[in-house]
């Protein structure tokens, strides 16, 4: 293991900003793109506010804990709760199910972080909470110096 | 979060997004953007994302909301500017057909039904 950090804070929406800024920082190391920085930012933004508006119901109590490990070239992300937790998730994990429509969520939050990530995974156990883990190879290509 | 709306002729609305577009920030803004479509005689949203940095589903769970407002005046939606990430979540989420290569001003005469060229 090259470098690893854990981040864990409380389930209010203000803080989804303070986790895709600390993951940000966490894969500067790698020196990624535009675009595979957006899509890392993206699924930790998925992750993060299901666990703070499903699993706490944005309680402002539980708490969320975001835990990245990088070993070489790939970072792997666990955001976990101790939430409400998923009781169907295979039906969770289907593209545009939520089950929380009257708050416009758009039930797209597993579909485009599995279309982000490299592998996705996702513990769930209703009343204990949920664990979604991913990890993310970046290919960046270091410019050629011009002279 | 911050954004901007210029209504032109009381039918299209162009709505200027900056920053990052989360749940935190949704939930800031829904209502007055809400509001401000459902004065007058509105027909198109015309969303410009060229300042937007960051947005997850929650700007998917935005659009399609408004959208659902304009439903009842036959309204019309254009996304305009997203970056290729956001193209990515727009086509995951069926709202390719919504998204137009065009400048603002070009939308605009789009939306009007002014056909240039
Ligand atoms: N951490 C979690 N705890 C409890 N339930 C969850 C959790 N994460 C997801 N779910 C359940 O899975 C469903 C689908 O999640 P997904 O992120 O795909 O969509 P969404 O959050 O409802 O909408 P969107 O992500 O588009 O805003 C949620 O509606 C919720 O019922
Ligand atoms: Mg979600």
């Amino acid at each position: 293991m090259d470098n690893e950090m854990t981040l864990s804070f409380l389930a209010v929406s203000e803080n989804e900003s303070l986790a895709r800024m600390a993951v940000t920082s966490f894969v500067a190391q790698l020196d990624p793109t535009i675009d595979e920085l957006s899509e890392f930012k993206t699924i930790v933004s998925e992750a993060v506010s299901n666990a703070i508006i499903h699993g706490y119901d944005e309680d402002g109590k539980g708490l969320v804990t975001v835990h990245a490990v990088r070993e070489g070239d790939v970072i792997s992300v666990a955001v976990k709760d101790e939430g409400n937790g998923i009781p169907d998730l295979k039906k969770a994990m289907e593209p545009l199910y939520t089950s929380k429509a009257e708050m416009e969520r758009s039930g797209m939050g597993f579909t485009i972080m599995e279309s982000f990530s490299d592998n996705l995974q996702v513990e769930s156990e209703p009343g204990v909470g949920t664990v979604v883990t991913f990890s993310k190879k970046f290919h960046t290509v270091k410019m050629p110096q011009i002279s | 979060m911050n954004y901007e709306i210029n209504m032109h002729l009381d039918t299209i609305a162009v709505i200027r997004l900056y920053g990052e577009l989360d749940h935190h920030a949704t939930e800031q803004i829904r209502d007055q953007i809400s509001r401000t479509i459902l004065q007058g005689s509105l027909k198109t949203i015309i969303w410009n994302l060229e300042k937007l940095n960051f947005m997850d589903s929650s700007g998917v769970g935005l659009i399609l909301g408004r959208m659902r407002e304009l439903r009842a005046v036959n309204g019309q939606t254009i996304i305009l500017n997203p970056s290729n990430t956001m193209k990515k979540i727009f086509q995951f989420s069926g709202l390719s057909a919504y998204m137009m290569e065009k400048k603002e001003e070009e939308a605009i005469m789009h939306a009007r039904g002014i056909v240039n060229g």
